[in-house]
């Protein structure tokens, strides 16, 4: 385990250091010039080569990179060219709501989707089964940008329950939470129907029926446990996602996270707070990755064995 | 399991709902502030940085500026009415019953010549130091009172550059952020700034709380205000949205005529649009006026020129150009094309729903001509340097807050090509540059406006660009709200009048 353990962790710095890398030389691809951002339209040229020399643009991309990589080992990202706010503090700000929005809509697809999942598996080719797949087809045929609105008119216009958006308390976190988790739920239940359905025809269920188990111990103990792999890969990889930023719901619902600050950074050309947001992200499905892959490992011991040999 | 999947599942379905209610209770407590709901936050409160549209506007609430402008865009006093002693040397003297800084000192004449100083710093980086570095050689104090500025050049229009909000000496020195901490001698002063979608200033003269909430989605924007999250918001909403709040109880909506000129511009360097009877085929290929009755839904007014009329420098008289599809297809005829044989042209505009719509109207609009327009949508940064490094035929753009006729040397000017300026469609005309220079040069703001009124008159001729039109301003708020004044050019000035009933 320990040496399954360092070779993916070994192989997590190698992704991220290859994501920084990637991160810097695109960002500097990317059509448009910073100082000019910074300056405006109307700058002289003079006041735009002293701001470059300033900011170390002038210098050779290579020692630019070097920078770079010096600051991220001093968690300096720089500043804002527009606000004049260091990074880190930008983002120490929005961390907070997405991991919260994520945990919520995680939250949300587990508890809709297991027992919808469980649900359509054990009473299959029913109008149960049928009801079920068609909230899993609902939920993933429906982009968040509509649900969100719908969710809005439904809960806070209509019945008047719930804020519209903003995070002002837990209730605010309720519609964005729905919005993301709905999605994630339909895939997640879609998952664990075709993943039961696959363990229950195995053998070792048959000799579980066999010995006299109930059908929910069955499922519980033996079914669930088995089938869970391939859901806990999509959970870390959606997780991955959740927390990169849901721009989507976090725009439509004014969501103060990682996402809208990622978009509007794009917006405004705001290169330093992108290249954050886009390392950011990439390192956040690193961690959960890396996280899956142990967790894997735990749950199934012929992988690190395997890893092993 | 049965009981799980049946009687259990339902108990659920209606749990959900009750701990819904419950939730309710957790939101956050009203604090009585009146809301305005903003599609884009301000990117900072430092207004010798600020160029954003919302920083600027808000800003304007928290700092006081030397001089202002009046309904016709004329420089009047704010802060200090003025003196030209020559016409290299102006004389301000701030007026005796000023507000002090929020910080209770009282603003001087030393905290104007610091704010400049600072600006006209090329170390300093400020956005706002072109205009003012070209024009001003040194400025110098009398007492508390009076600031005497030096110019390189003599400038009609100096006035009218310095627009900009007055910061504390000390504070600027001692490197105070006022991006985020801003300290100004405005009606309203900061509150708080919990995050980056909140932003609550107070009233100094009432301690009315006043919170800006930004809110991107225009949709969830509408929504929030029909709900009483918001109460009150300004433009950017698509017109469908206005008329359907017009529909709703409890909701006003006000109108004000904008400054805000929208316009389509050509690249002169191409090989088509760089031709005269081309030009003037599209100019008459577009029904203005179709457009914004029906998808502007009539919140906007033709434009000939990009001063509004009733700018001091506008013409009121400037003929318009006339919807004359017969006109369009009879230029473009001996040039070789028809609906059978199109013309080809490129057309971009930013990835904004509502421009990309208007667009997709002009594009019918010219196909009618026998002009094919391929319509491409970018992000606003790629769009924008697409722009400015020439990369069109046709574009669609709307200047904001032009208040100074020298806009004209900086976007029609041959010298002004980007990135010396925003000559963008590469337009060189040397009577354009004389009428420019010979009214910069002129010594009364009479003949300056006579002669700017004269380049508008020859701009409309050779049609570097087709004139849109203005963009009205739409003020929607809820019923309690009171005492809000729309302004020409869009800013929030209205809110120091604001109240509650």
């Amino acid at each position: 385990m320990i040496n399954f353990l360092f070779s993916r962790l070994l192989s997590a710095l190698v992704v991220i250091f290859g994501v920084s890398c990637l991160v810097f030389f695109l960002i500097h691809l990317v059509p448009g010039d910073p100082v000019e951002v910074m300056l405006g339209e109307s700058s002289q040229p003079a006041d735009r080569e002293a701001l470059r020399a300033a900011l170390g643009l002038d210098q050779p991309i290579w020692v630019q990179l070097l920078n770079y990589f010096n600051g991220l080992l001093h968690l300096d990202l720089g500043e804002s060219l527009h606000s004049k706010r260091p990074i880190v503090e930008l983002l120490m700000e929005r961390i907070p709501a997405t991991a919260t929005l994520a945990a919520a809509g995680l939250l949300v697809a587990v508890v809709i989707a297991f027992p919808l999942g469980i649900m359509a598996a054990m009473k299959k080719d029913t109008a149960w089964d049928s009801g079920a797949m068609f909230f899993s087809l609902f939920g993933i045929s429906i982009p968040n940008f509509w649900m969100g609105p719908l969710l809005i008119l439904f809960f806070s216009l209509w019945l008047g329950w719930l804020p519209v958006s903003g995070q002002s308390g837990i209730a605010s976190l309720v519609l964005p939470a729905l919005t993301l988790g709905t999605a994630l739920a339909a895939i997640l239940a879609r998952m664990i129907r075709a993943t039961l359905l696959e363990v229950m025809s195995e053998d070792y269920m048959r000799t579980a029926r066999a010995k006299g188990l109930s059908e929910r111990a069955i499922i519980i103990n033996h079914g669930l446990k088995n089938a869970m792999l391939p859901v806990i890969t999509l959970l870390g990889l959606q997780l991955g996602a959740l927390l990169g930023g849901a721009m989507i719901t976090e725009i439509v619902f004014s969501w103060p996270g990682i996402g809208q600050l990622t978009i509007d950074a794009i917006n405004r050309r705001d290169y330093p707070v992108v290249q954050a947001c886009i390392l950011l992200i990439s390192l956040t499905y690193v961690v959960v990755n890396t996280l899956t892959d142990l967790v894997y490992a735990w749950m199934d011991p012929r992988i690190r064995l395997g890893e092993g040999q | 399991m049965q009981r799980l999947t049946g009687k259990r599942f339902f108990a659920l379905i209606l749990l959900l709902p009750l701990s819904l209610l419950l939730l309710v209770s957790c939101a956050a407590p009203d604090n009585g502030a009146l809301r305005f709901g903003l599609s884009k936050m301000p990117v900072t409160l430092d207004p010798r940085f600020a160029t954003d549209a919302t920083s600027s506007r808000i800003n304007r609430l928290l700092y006081q500026r030397l001089v202002d402008f009046d309904v016709a865009s004329m420089p009047t006093p704010s802060l200090a009415s003025w003196q030209k002693i020559t016409p290299l040397h102006y004389r301000f003297t701030l007026v005796p019953e000023r507000a002090p800084f929020s910080s209770g000192e009282l603003l001087t004449s030393a905290d104007v010549k610091a704010t400049y100083a600072f600006i006209l710093d090329a170390a300093n980086a400020s956005p706002h130091r072109l205009s003012l570095a070209r024009t001003i050689e040194r400025i110098e104090t009398r007492g508390d009172e009076v600031i005497e500025f030096f110019l390189k050049e003599a400038d009609l229009l100096f006035p009218g550059r310095l627009g900009i909000g007055i910061l504390p000496k000390q504070l600027i020195e001692s490197g105070h952020a006022f991006n985020r901490a801003p300290v100004g001698s405005g009606a309203y002063q900061l509150d708080a700034w919990p995050d980056d979608t909140h932003l609550r200033l107070k009233r100094r003269s009432d301690d009315l709380l006043l919170e800006f909430v930004e809110v991107t989605d225009p949709t969830v924007r509408v929504l929030k205000l029909m709900r009483g999250e918001i109460d009150m918001m300004q433009n950017d909403l698509p017109p469908e949205l206005i008329r359907y709040l017009q529909q709703e109880p409890g909701v006003k909506i006000s109108r004000g005529a904008g400054s805000n000129f929208a316009y389509l511009g050509f690249n002169m360097e191409d090989e088509f649009t760089g031709k005269y009877q081309i030009r003037q085929a599209i100019a008459h290929a577009l029904d203005r006026d179709s457009i914004i009755k029906y998808v502007l839904g009539e919140s906007a007014r033709p434009a000939n020129a990009l001063l509004p009329p009733d700018h001091w420098a506008g013409v009121p008289g400037l003929h318009q150009i006339s919807y004359d599809p017969g006109a369009a297809r009879a230029l473009l005829k001996p040039l070789g094309y028809s609906r059978d044989t199109p013309l080809h042209l490129t057309y971009k505009t930013s990835s904004d729903p509502f421009r990309l719509r208007l667009a997709t109207v002009m594009q019918q609009q010219l196909a009618e001509v026998g002009i094919k327009v391929e319509l491409k949508s970018y992000d606003w940064g790629t769009f924008y340097g697409d722009i400015k490094a020439g990369r069109f035929q046709m574009y669609s753009l709307m200047w904001v807050g032009i208040k100074l006729p020298d806009i004209f040397r900086y976007v029609f000017h041959s010298t002004a090509i980007p990135p010396e300026g925003a000559n963008r469609g590469r337009f060189v005309d040397a009577e354009t540059d004389r009428l420019i220079e010979t009214a910069e040069s002129a010594t009364s703001i009479e003949t300056q406006a006579q002669l700017y009124q004269q380049l508008q008159g020859h701009l409309l001729q050779q049609l570097p660009f087709v004139p849109l039109w203005y963009e009205d301003h739409v003020f929607i708020a809820r019923d309690h709200v009171a005492g809000y004044t729309i302004a020409r050019d869009g800013n929030y000035d209205g809110l120091l009048n604001v109240s509650k009933q």
